[in-house]
């Protein structure tokens, strides 16, 4: 017994241990990459990931993302109507912003604007496999990398961050579910959700602001100084009742106070480098079985019919009453 | 052109409801069989296609279950409510936007009492009746446009 219980606390132990290690090996990883590619990271959607597990659409509708991506922009989703089932389409998303725009990274140079973008199709929807997309499309959608938000959702993808100016559309090629051979996915309209993004985030997940926003002073006083840093940004020294404030400021957004103006609390300091944004829009798609649309058009083909018979036995009344004018 | 019956005028009773204004289903096409049996069904089918056709082709959705505790970011009732919606959105007291709403179904009671006032029917010969009428229709469609735009446009509806 006493034995059974010691291996139980090893094995305890180990597992403890191992998954220690995991935790700050995976640690040292992510911030490592994350000083030695500081702006490569700043559009990952694994933040949302990270963020929110489960999907990337809150119970309000709002699309995570735009908990970050503060600014927004519009964002459009082409899609068809109404599908049939087992079939390949295309779903267009388009991230459109002004090309000559430049954004600021996270060392506080400047630089074009990445775009992403979030799917969330329909249950049973996912990204065609390889062999089922057509050639016209493979050829559209060369190169391009559609990851699953999560293990369990293959109807959600993400996609980004691509160059903004190769991808102002960004396209899906999308394999639509069959109910015949799939019992969980019914034939009917279901919505799709989408989210587009381009440039940088304003704020961390961890609440922290980044460089791609306007800092406000933190205190309400006068401003005794503006140093320019070594390795850029500035410093601001606010002159208060109770003794001087400094804000740094981050390279990247160019202070617009100088010393000796007056300044109250929550007042913008510097301007706004951002120039990219965030939006969401929703759509609908159609799941059409085939046996419908025939049916339809049969039944059209009956009523079409019907009506014609009917006015042609009318105007033949009307030859029988002009002739016996008893009515 | 259908068969047509003419009016017969030698009939007493045809021409004091002609004098009264009334008595028009005396004459023209019959009603019945040329249209209640022929053309009522032609109709009927027509509509019915229509109908089914969109069932077919643009079903409706099933929403997304309701929560209680997760308001949507965007909120609009009913099409048919949109107008009086705006009211309530647009106007910064919220006791006030009720008491706007309210004043809608009382205006519209207000009507009967004061219709007779000029005895005319047609629109034409009835300037003022036209004019609320036409005014109302406006600030309704205007408001109901409104309503399903971003607050800071919904007034100017993004025009000005």
């Amino acid at each position: 017994m006493k034995y059974r219980f010691n291996t139980a606390i090893a094995t305890t132990l180990r597992r403890v241990c191992s998954s220690a290690i995991v935790a700050a090996l995976g640690l040292v990883i992510f911030v490592a990459s994350d000083l030695a590619l500081p702006q490569a990271a700043n559009a990952y959607p694994f933040w949302a990931q990270e963020t929110a597990p489960e999907t990337p659409r809150e119970a309000t509708g709002r699309i995570v993302c735009a908990n970050c991506h503060l600014a927004a922009k519009p964002t459009k989703i082409e899609i068809p109507q109404a599908v049939l089932p087992d079939t390949v389409f295309k779903a267009v998303v388009e991230v459109p912003y002004d090309l000559e725009s430049q954004q600021v990274l996270g060392d506080g140079s400047k630089a074009g604007l990445n775009v992403g973008a979030v799917l969330m199709l329909p249950e049973g929807f996912k990204i065609a496999p390889e062999d089922r997309i057509p050639e016209e499309l493979k050829e559209e959608t060369e190169g391009m990398f559609y990851q699953e938000y999560n293990t369990d959702s293959e109807n959600v993808i993400i996609v980004g961050p691509l160059p903004g100016d190769e991808y102002q559309e960004i396209i899906f090629p999308v394999l639509s579910p069959d109910p015949r051979t799939d019992k969980s996915v019914n034939y009917g309209k279901f919505s799709v959700h989408v989210g587009g993004n381009r440039g940088r985030g304003q704020i961390y997940p961890t609440g922290m602001n980044s460089n791609n926003v306007a800092s406000k002073a933190s205190v309400t006083g006068t401003v005794s100084d503006v140093t320019a840093l070594e390795y850029g940004g500035y410093e601001v020294t606010i002159a208060t009742d109770g003794g001087d404030v400094t804000e740094t400021i981050p390279a990247g957004p160019e202070p617009i106070v100088e010393a000796g103006q007056a300044i109250a609390a929550g007042e913008a300091i510097t301007t706004d480098p951002n120039v990219g944004g965030f939006g969401q829009v929703d759509g609908e798609i159609v799941l059409q079985s085939a046996g419908r649309i025939q049916g339809m058009l049969a039944f059209f083909c009956l009523v079409t019919l019907a009506q014609i018979f009917l006015v042609m036995k009318k105007k033949q009344i009307e030859k029988v009453q002009a002739a016996e004018m008893n009515f | 052109m259908s068969v047509l019956k003419k009016p017969d005028l030698s009939d007493p009773a045809l021409r004091a409801k002609l004098a009264k204004g009334m008595g028009h289903n005396y004459y023209g096409e019959p009603a019945w069989p040329n249209d209640l049996l022929y053309t009522f069904p032609v109709v009927i089918l027509g509509t019915l296609a229509c109908l089914v056709g969109l069932a077919v082709l643009d079903p409706a959705m099933i929403g997304e279950p309701s929560n209680p505790f997760a308001t949507p970011l965007e909120i609009l009732p009913e099409w048919y409510l949109y107008p009086v919606f705006q009211i309530l959105r647009v106007v910064p007291n919220k006791l006030l936007g009720i008491v706007l709403q309210t004043l809608v179904p009382l205006g519209l009671m207000l009507i009967p009492f004061l219709e007779n006032v000029n005895k005319f029917q047609n629109p034409f010969r009835r300037p003022v009746a036209t004019t609320v009428f036409l005014f109302g229709t406006a600030v309704t469609l205007w408001l109901g446009i409104g309503a399903a735009m971003p607050i800071d446009k919904s007034l100017t509806l993004g025009l000005f």
